[in-house]
C-alpha cells in the first residue's frame, strides 16, 4: 500500500532506489539474517560494527590506505567518513568469519562487493549484492566469483605490485567491460585492505612492505 | 509543617511504592504524549510532502489510483496511460498556472535484489517538472541536451548509490539501453532524491508508449477553483482527477484505524494509571488510620486532612506527568522508527512532534487526572472519626 500511494503520490521512481538509497554512502548486506545464514550455515548469531576512516585514524590513515590500493580515493564517494560495515559471524561466543562490503565505482553503475573471509582474512565467498552491467551475467557467474576463493590480501599485493599471483591469473569474464572487471579487483582489494586495516590490525604489512616498489 | 512537606514526607515512607505508582503514570503519560505527537507530526509531514510535490491536482487515467500501482508491484504490466493529447486540451486552461505530463515506466530487472529479480520505475519528464519545483537545484550537471536525449537526471541519493557523476553512463536493464548522466540534482529532502529522470519523449520511444502518460501534474492559480475545475474535467473521457486534499485524507484514512486503536491502548493505560494512584493512596490511608486519628484529635480540621492526601496524589500525578513528558521526548526516535516501519506510508520529515504546548497540555491533564483520583481517598481520609480512627489503629 505504501508504494501505491508512492505511485499516486507520482513518487513512483523511489521504489527503484529508496529503499537502497538508505544504505548507499556504507556497504550494508541487504538481509543479514538471510546472507550470513548462507554464507555461514553453521553461525548462530554475528555483530555488526560500522567503523569509518576518520574514527580510526582520519586523513593519515586515508592516505594509507590510498597507497597500499596504489589508486586515489574518489573524491565525492570515497570520503573518510564513510561508514563501514563489518559482521563478525559467531558461532556460539566463537567468532567464525567475518562478512564485509565495499562500494565501488563501475561501468554502468555503483558495485556492491561482498566478501566472506575466515579469521585470518582469506576469501570464503565472494559475490556482487549490487551490479548493473549488460555483462552482469558473466560477472555473477561462479565459475568467475570462485576464482576468487581461498585468496588473502597478499595475492592482491602480489597483483598490484608484482603482476603475478593468483589475482593476476583471473581473466575478465566479459566481452566489453573490462572497466567493471578492474573495478571488481580494485573494490575487492580495497576491501580487503579496509579488513587489515580495521579488524585485523595490519596482518598483511609484512607482505606489503616485501612487495611494493 | 507546611502541607506540601508533609505530604512528601507522607509519600516518601513508601518509597518503592510510590516510585513505581510514579512510574506507570510516566509509562501512560509518556504513550499519550507520544501518540498525540505523532498525530500533529505525522499530519505536518504529510502536508510538507504534498506541498513539495509542486501540484494540486494529478489527472490520471480512469480506474482506482492504487490499482495500478497494485498490478506492478505484483510483476504485471498493469500501468494504466491515457493519451497525450488530453493534456494538450487542458494545457491552455486559464485556470492553470503551471502544469506538468509526466509519464512512469516500470522494467523488470532479473539482476535486481542479489539476482531474485525485481522491478525499477523511471520518470519521463518535460522542463514544466521542475517549474513546479523551484527548490529543486542541480548538484552537477543541467538539464537534457535534447527532449530525446539518451540522458538520465539523477536524484541525489540515486546518484550517490550508482556512484554517478556527470558524464557517466548508466544501464537500464529490460531494454538493454545505456544513457549518459546529464546531472544531478541536489539533495531535496523529498522522494525525488531517489528517482530516476529521463525525457519524456525518450521514456515513450524506449517503451513503444508513444503520445502516452501515466500522469499530469496540476498548479491551480488559485486554489479556490479546485472544485470547478475537477468538475470540468469529468467531462474528459478515459481520466480522473484525484486532489491532493483527497491523497492526504485517503492517507488519514488509512493510519486512522491504528490511531484509533493505539489511543484506545494508551487511554486505558492512563485508566489503569489512575486506578493504580487512587489504590496506592487509599493504601496509604488506610495504614495511616491512627495517625489521622491523632491529627484530627489534636485539632486538625477535615479540610486540612483532606488536603493532604489530595495533595499527595496531586504530587504524584505530577511527578508521573513531568517524567512521562521526559519519556516521550527521549522516546521520539524510537517511536518514529516504529511508525515508519508498521504504517503503510510514512511521509519524510519528523513523524512524531512533541511542542511545549503538547508537554503543558500534558503536565495539566494529569495534575486534573490527580485532582479527580485524589478525591476518593481524601474524602476517606478527611471523613474518619478521631476515636475510631484511633481504636482501629491500635
Amino acid at each position: 500500500m505504501r508504494s501505491a500511494l508512492m505511485l499516486l503520490l507520482g513518487l513512483p521512481s523511489a521504489l527503484a532506489f529508496s529503499g537502497e538509497a538508505r544504505a548507499a554512502v556504507g556497504c550494508t548486506l541487504n538481509d543479514p539474517d538471510r546472507d550470513i545464514r548462507r554464507l555461514f550455515p553453521e553461525a548462530t548469531g554475528y555483530r555488526t560494527d560500522f567503523i569509518t576512516i576518520d574514527e580510526r585514524g582520519g586523513e593519515p590513515l586515508a592516505r594509507e590506505i590510498q597507497e597500499k590500493l596504489d589508486d586515489a580515493f574518489d573524491s565525492i564517494f570515497e570520503t573518510n567518513d564513510v561508514p563501514y560495515a563489518f559482521y563478525t559471524v559467531l558461532k556460539g561466543t566463537e567468532t567464525i568469519g567475518f562478512v564485509h562490503g565495499v562500494n565501488q565505482k563501475g561501468m554502468y553503475g555503483g558495485l556492491q562487493l561482498i566478501l566472506a573471509t575466515d579469521l585470518e582474512g582469506e576469501i570464503l565467498e565472494f559475490y556482487y549484492q549490487k551490479m548493473s552491467s549488460p555483462e552482469v551475467k558473466l560477472f555473477r557467474d561462479k565459475s568467475f566469483t570462485r576464482q576468487f576463493q581461498g585468496l588473502t590480501l597478499a595475492d592482491f599485493y602480489d597483483h598490484a605490485f608484482r603482476r603475478e599471483g593468483p589475482v593476476a591469473a583471473i581473466r575478465d569474464p566479459s566481452r566489453n567491460s573490462a572497466q567493471d572487471f578492474a573495478a571488481t579487483i580494485r573494490g575487492l582489494r580495497k576491501n580487503l585492505i579496509l579488513f587489515d586495516a580495521f579488524i585485523l590490525g595490519w596482518r598483511h604489512d609484512a607482505h606489503y612492505r616485501e612487495v611494493r616498489p | 509543617m507546611s502541607l506540601i512537606k508533609l505530604a512528601l514526607k507522607n509519600l516518601l515512607r513508601k518509597r518503592i511504592r510510590t516510585a513505581l505508582t510514579v512510574c506507570g503514570i510516566a509509562v501512560a503519560v509518556g504513550v499519550l504524549v507520544s501518540l498525540k505527537g505523532f498525530d500533529v507530526g505525522y499530519q505536518n509531514s504529510l502536508q510538507a510532502d504534498i506541498d513539495k510535490m509542486g501540484y494540486q491536482l494529478l489527472v490520471t487515467a480512469k480506474g482506482c489510483p492504487y490499482e495500478a500501482a497494485t498490478l506492478m508491484l505484483k510483476g504485471g504490466g498493469g500501468l494504466r496511460y491515457m493519451d497525450e493529447a488530453v493534456y494538450a486540451r487542458i494545457v491552455s486552461d486559464a485556470r492553470i498556472d503551471k502544469i506538468t505530463p509526466q509519464l512512469v515506466q516500470t522494467v523488470f530487472d532479473p539482476d535486481k535484489n542479489d539476482g531474485r529479480g525485481g522491478l525499477s520505475l523511471f520518470m519521463g519528464i518535460d522542463p514544466s517538472y521542475l517549474e513546479l519545483k523551484p527548490w529543486t537545484h542541480y548538484r552537477s550537471g543541467g538539464w537534457f541536451s535534447a527532449p530525446d536525449a539518451a540522458e538520465v537526471l539523477l536524484g541525489y541519493e540515486a546518484a550517490e548509490l550508482e556512484q554517478r557523476v556527470v558524464g557517466d553512463r548508466i544501464f537500464i536493464p529490460g531494454v538493454d539501453e545505456v544513457l549518459t548522466v546529464a546531472g544531478v540534482f541536489e539533495r531535496t529532502g523529498t522522494q525525488d532524491d531517489g528517482i530516476l529522470f529521463m525525457p519524456l519523449k525518450t521514456v515513450q520511444a524506449m517503451f513503444d508508449l508513444d503520445a502516452r502518460l501515466t500522469g499530469i501534474g496540476i498548479k491551480l492559480k488559485d486554489i479556490a477553483q479546485i472544485h470547478a475545475f475537477e468538475e470540468d474535467l469529468y467531462d474528459e473521457p478515459g481520466i480522473q482527477v484525484v486532489s491532493m486534499a483527497q491523497v492526504k485524507g485517503t492517507i488519514m484514512n488509512l493510519v486512522s484505524s491504528a490511531r484509533v486503536m493505539t489511543h484506545a491502548i494508551a487511554l486505558i493505560a492512563v485508566l489503569v494509571a489512575v486506578i493504580g494512584v487512587v489504590n496506592t493512596v487509599l493504601m496509604s490511608v488506610f495504614e495511616r488510620t491512627k495517625e489521622i486519628g491523632v491529627l484530627k484529635a489534636l485539632g486538625a480540621s477535615r479540610w486540612d486532612i483532606f488536603r493532604v492526601v489530595w495533595l499527595e496524589t496531586i504530587v504524584v500525578c505530577v511527578l508521573g506527568g513531568a517524567m512521562g513528558g521526559l519519556l516521550a521526548i527521549l522516546a521520539t526516535d524510537l517511536v518514529q522508527r516504529a511508525i515508519q516501519r508498521v504504517l503503510p506510508y510514512a511521509p519524510s520529515g519528523d513523524l512524531v512532534l512533541i511542542s511545549p504546548a503538547l508537554l503543558a497540555a500534558a503536565l495539566a491533564g494529569t495534575v486534573a487526572m490527580g485532582l479527580l483520583a485524589g478525591v476518593y481517598p481524601a474524602f476517606r481520609a478527611s471523613s474518619t472519626r478521631p476515636v475510631v480512627a484511633i481504636r482501629m489503629g491500635e
